[in-house]
């Protein structure tokens, strides 16, 4: 492709420009990190826990070592000749690099193969035996609570989050945070209220499964390492790898080419920490790629329980909310704690309620560990207020859309937090999904076996806070422009969006744009690519870093007495007497933030607030329980778009991906905490074949005041309320109602013959 | 336990030393040096691995090496210029992380070889072997019918 | 070519039946259809034959895994496979079509459905091979064959249901919810005569659920296999019906 360097007074943002890789990826030459083969490079196949709780008796590995082709067998105590203390995690530092003492969940890595030969690799993990003193298990969060069964004998916070310390040291539990919100009293307006409604929602287990399965490659020197790796957060790597070795950072380098899919299975630590003691150890370049089937005994989504208790007056004002929830988290903490208290003080939804009470939990089980997943834990609650919410309308006889408008939290007034609301366009969301499913106008319910019905639901989330970008814009004297960032592609389009806020600055085409990809020796800091953080953040830096960048620009044209249109390729010429030097802009960006008080309170919890509302309108088949969605509306506040085509793909694909937790996808383990389902065949994701017939998507007139040219984030918005929507519409269409996910045939048949 | 193979590979005629349990995109990957055929599901579920045998689609995953012997194999470094389908896919926007995208490419090729004006319905099934957890499917959608009105020239 | 992959098969040797000659499909006599057994999925799916004669075959294949697999996996595989979510099976065994099996002791013809043994288990003895499969003429007999998935779309069936009507008879073979193709025998009965009548046709589902064993299973619990068996019946005699060809 042709990438000439193009100087343009056309505006950059607010363009569907087509994705700057577009090229490599039709023709199958984006670099992913699967592709890369390294000299002398050994292939580490992992041999894996067959219990689900145990204390690890004897590792035989002498038959996989002596195993022609085999290089060599490592196991946790190989670790530790390298690494005394092997634990990482961003909020506890509580999973070792290979199992060490006890294993915690079926399918925690306890030992390494390693062969030029993966084949020979793989086969020799079969002739490992290991022997495990069976530990009592816990696998449900709510038991888990006071469960017998305790996961990690003692708690070890990562340090780097205030509200974890006071865990340290601590013995005989399995909540690894306990959030608490307080804000009016609860106890006593529900006491008082008209009517108070109470529910309970469950939402399950399931994975990413990013089509490019984990993976990452380790090369080292006696003073150096080489990560390359399929990481959503290479700053975070670098610096958890430099820790764990005692190296300083700039002895670690991480690399993140482009990403087949991330949706938070990519983040923090995954592979990183055991490639890199592995090539250490042995001196040899290594790569490990996990199979579709091991990504799931890697990183899931949250399952989680949701009490939720409103009072409402009389006028059908919610006066109260009480909200108590408890995360899954399994086996590692990962970010689990993050996501119960900064989801968990979003969970009364966008309602202005005067008194709220919320206690979040984050537990310690023993199942595959989990983190992030599109949303942040969002989803989850969404599933459970939205659910509640229509549940509450439907009692009263009020409008399930007329109630959450005599409910909505409006821009000015207080969140949960006390934090004052801020640029999120709540209502408008709710009145244009209203228009798009044509609300106030009658409905054709169908006839026979095949009912119809329509939902809505609205959803909201904080930002993330306090996380920082850096980034840096470098104009050549040609002209052209790089831009240096570790936000991370992994097909989210952050590159272009990049290039056209770069671009934008300076009036230079966005497809003329270079960006390179995350290299922490290279590209500036940045906190990670999550959290749909990084068009907002990492934005607001390549902006800052282009008019930095622009203002060195205007100062050589002023010192060198060039007219203020002088072409950039001029200013150069002029002052090194040829095409010589270039211009680097810096950026930073950290938004304000408040941590909050000993009541979960603060005025300044997020700097930004998405918001994604759901319409659907759907056919049951009430002899068979299918549910078949006909009409899919999303419609979120992202802000101004920079990239409008991206934003509705982000929006669709997300509403997509969340269809698949909804209707079918779910973890299945037996009651020895064994996975049934851990390949595509088995547990299987949206294809063609299930999408809805029709999807529209839209993003409401919006502006972010404080970000990049009044954008936001929007990558996991669309995924927030196509859950609740669709059980509303399959309560409106069959008058059942499901309080836990995936809403299967089996699930919906079921409860119509209970209803019978 | 190798053997030799003969089989023309995007055009050249080419030959490989190949194991009995070695798979097509083992070949192509270690052998040719050509990722775009990648190995996701492994279970020929996903399409990531597509690759045309005698311009048929297979799996590359479960398809054996050994069994492209006299074959004329295809992938998707195939050739210079974007095709029809290449460009729709650009223009629909009909991808996001781009890993399951070559698969998508190769099987609407042959989908569009035997059916030049397929209905939705016809793309729905034709494709329903490939999966894309970004979910662009709707985009794909599009793509496929852009794809069939630029090779009529329309 | 999967349990290989997955260590569940460690074969010492690979044997290629490919230079067999076993891929054509051709007209026996009577207008019975003769496939070889190396005929890929996709041949079948495309022949004109089929498409004429017995368009419930093209119609099933369509939604038989996805257009990759078709192009290499075989008639002859899909049948010794044994696995009960193949829909090819109960399909045929309610068309009436039987296998050709070649061994050490000579040819021997069988019914399709007395390839099933149970579960992933097949009845071919050692050293033997389908050779071909023979489907009789579909006539003035009308056929339908329904998958449910329970999960995707592109999910292996939770229930396979294949009817063939002749005149006021139906012959009715279930498959993925057993552990093998089943015939519907009491079903049929019921419906002999009356294919027409809904309350028969509710009878006959109900008679169906009962007289086969169904185990829970990833797709579904036994109760909801049940009742699919109790409304597929019903819309597949109905879809049967309704088929044109």
């Amino acid at each position: 492709m042709k990438r000439a360097t193009q100087s343009t007074e056309t505006p950059q943002v607010g363009r569907s420009v087509p994705r700057l890789e577009s090229w490599l990826k039709v023709t199958g030459r984006a670099e992913y990190v699967h592709n890369l083969r390294l000299p002398g490079m050994l292939y580490g196949k992992i041999f894996r826990s067959s219990v689900a709780h145990g204390r690890i008796k004897r590792i035989d590995v002498s038959a996989a070592r002596a195993l022609g082709g085999v290089h060599s067998v490592m196991t946790g105590e190989d670790v530790r000749r390298l690494v005394p203390d092997p634990y990482y995690g961003p909020a506890f530092h509580d999973q070792p690099v290979l199992a060490l003492d006890k294993v915690r969940y079926v399918g925690e890595p306890v030992a390494v193969v390693l062969a030029s030969d993966p084949h020979v690799a793989e086969e020799a993990t079969h002739l490992i035996v290991a022997e495990y003193e069976a530990l009592p298990a816990v696998y449900d969060e709510v038991a888990a609570m006071t469960s017998k069964a305790i996961v990690h004998d003692v708690l070890k916070p990562a340090g780097t989050f205030p509200d974890l310390k006071h865990f340290k040291g601590r013995t005989d539990t399995n909540v690894a945070l306990d959030f608490h919100l307080r804000r009016g009293d609860a106890k006593k307006a529900l006491a008082g209220a008209h009517r108070v409604f109470e529910h309970r929602f469950r939402t399950q287990q399931v994975m990413h499964t990013p089509l490019e399965p984990l993976v990452s490659v380790a090369e080292s020197t006696e003073t150096s390492l080489t990560l390359h790796t399929a990481s959503q957060s290479p700053s975070f790597v670098r610096s958890e790898v430099a820790r764990l070795l005692g190296w300083p950072e700039n002895r670690v380098r991480v690399r993140v080419p482009y990403m087949g899919g991330g949706f938070g299975a990519k983040l923090y630590i995954k592979l990183e920490a055991l490639v890199a003691v592995l090539s250490l150890l042995t001196r040899r370049a290594v790569k490990i790629s996990l199979t579709m089937e091991e990504q799931f005994f890697t990183i899931t989504k949250h399952a989680s329980t949701f009490r939720i208790k409103s009072g409402v007056s009389a006028d059908g004002r919610i006066v109260a909310r009480e909200c108590e929830v408890w995360w899954n988290g399994g086996a590692y903490a990962d970010i689990g704690p993050r996501i119960t208290q900064k989801s968990g003080f979003t969970a009364p939804g966008p309602y202005d309620i005067d008194n709220v009470l919320i206690d979040s939990y984050a537990l310690y089980t023993n199942l595959p560990p989990a983190g992030a997943l599109r949303g942040f834990g969002i989803p989850q609650l969404v599933w459970a207020y939205e659910s509640h919410t229509d549940m509450m309308a439907r009692a009263l006889g009020i409008d399930p859309v007329e109630f959450r408008r005599r409910n909505l939290l409006r821009d000015g007034r207080p969140q949960a937090t006390g934090t004052v609301m801020r640029d999120a366009a709540i209502e408008k969301v709710l009145e244009r999904v209203a228009v798009l499913l044509d609300w106030k106008n009658p409905f054709d319910r169908g006839s026979g076996a095949l009912r119809r019905g329509r939902g809505i639901a609205v959803g909201f989330k904080a930002c993330v806070s306090p996380t920082t970008s850096l980034a840096a814009v470098n104009v050549n004297a040609d002209g052209s422009c790089i831009v240096y960032c570790s936000t991370t592609d992994m097909g989210q389009g952050s590159d272009t969006a990049m290039a056209q806020i770069a671009g934008e600055v300076l009036n230079m085409a966005a497809e003329s744009v270079t960006v390179v990809h995350s290299d922490t020796d290279v590209t500036p800091y940045d906190m990670a690519t999550l959290g749909s953080r990084s068009l907002f953040h990492m934005g607001n830096a390549v902006k800052l870093a282009a008019e930095d960048a622009k203002k060195k620009l205007d100062q050589l044209r002023n010192e060198l007495g060039l007219p203020a249109d002088a072409e950039i390729p001029d200013i150069f010429k002029r002052k090194y007497g040829m095409q010589a030097g270039n211009v680097v802009g810096t950026g930073s960006y950290v938004p304000t933030y408040k941590s909050p008080d000993e009541n979960g309170l603060t005025d300044s919890a997020t700097p930004f607030w998405m918001v994604g509302g759901t319409g659907v309108e759907l056919e049951v088949d009430t002899e068979t329980g299918r549910v078949r969605i006909t009409r899919l509306v999303n419609v979120a506040d992202v802000g101004t778009p920079i990239n409008p085509r991206i934003v509705e793909t982000q929006l669709s694909g997300a509403s997509i991906m969340q269809l698949g937790f909804t209707l079918h996808e779910k973890m299945q383990f037996d009651a020895d905490g064994q996975l049934r389902n851990a390949s595509l065949a088995e547990y299987k994701i949206p294809g063609l074949l299930d999408i809805p017939q029709e999807i529209v998507n839209e993003a409401v007139v919006a502006e972010q005041k404080t970000g990049p040219f009044g954008a936001k984030g929007v990558g996991e918005t669309g995924t927030f309320s196509v859950s609740p929507a669709i059980a509303n519409a399959i309560e409106d269409a069959v008058g059942v109602r499901l309080t836990s996910l995936p809403m299967t045939p089996e699930a919906v048949f079921m409860q119509l013959q209970e209803s019978k | 336990m190798r053997r030799e193979i003969r089989f023309r590979l995007n055009g050249e005629a080419v030959s490989a030393q190949v194991a009995p349990h070695e798979t097509l995109v083992e070949l192509l990957q270690e052998g040719f040096g050509l990722y775009g055929a990648r190995e996701s599901c492994g279970q020929g579920l996903c399409g990531c691995c597509t690759v045309l045998v005698d311009g048929r689609a297979v799996s590359g995953c479960l398809y054996l090496a050994s069994l492209v012997e006299d074959s004329d194999v295809r992938t998707i470094e195939d050739g210079g210029e974007l095709d029809a389908v290449q460009q729709a896919f650009i223009e629909a926007s009909g991808f996001q992380c781009g890993f399951c995208t070559p698969g998508f490419v190769l099987m609407t090729r042959q989908l569009l070889d035997e059916i030049p004006d397929p209905s939705e319905d016809d793309i729905k099934h034709y494709l329903s072997g490939n999966l894309c957890r970004c979910g662009a499917y709707p985009e794909i959608i599009a793509a496929v019918k852009l794809a069939a009105r630029k090779r009529k020239g329309v | 070519m999967l349990m290989m992959k997955a260590g569940v098969l460690r074969p010492a040797r690979l044997v290629s039946l490919r230079k067999l000659n076993l891929d054509s499909i051709s007209n026996g006599k009577d207008g019975v259809l003769v496939v070889g057994a190396m005929t890929t999925l996709r041949e079948l799916e495309r022949s004109a034959a089929v498409k004429e004669g017995w368009p419930v075959i093209t119609r099933a294949l369509r939604t038989l895994s996805n257009v990759r697999v078709r192009n290499v996996a075989t008639v002859g595989g899909a049948l010794a496979h044994a696995d009960p979510h193949m829909d090819l099976p109960p399909l045929l065994s309610a068309l009436g079509a039987r296998a050709t099996i070649a061994g050490p002791q000579g040819e021997r013809s069988a019914p399709i459905e007395s390839l099933y043994a149970g579960y992933l288990e097949n009845t071919l003895r050692r050293g033997e091979l389908i050779t071909h499969i023979e489907i009789p003429p579909l006539g003035k007999r009308r056929a339908a064959y329904l998958k449910c998935t329970t999960r995707s779309a592109d999910d292996w069936p939770a229930l396979g249901m294949a009817v063939v009507l002749d005149g006021g008879e139906a012959r009715i073979w279930v498959s993925a919810a057993t552990d093998k193709p089943t015939r519907l025998l009491a079903a049929e009965k019921i419906l002999k005569g009356q294919i027409t009548d809904e309350k028969a046709l509710r009878q006959a589902g109900a008679a169906a659920a009962e007289e086969v064993h169904i185990e829970s299973d990833l797709h579904g619990s036994a109760d909801y296999k049940k009742q699919l068996i109790r409304v597929y019946l019903a819309r597949a005699v109905h879809e049967a019906r309704n088929a044109v060809h």
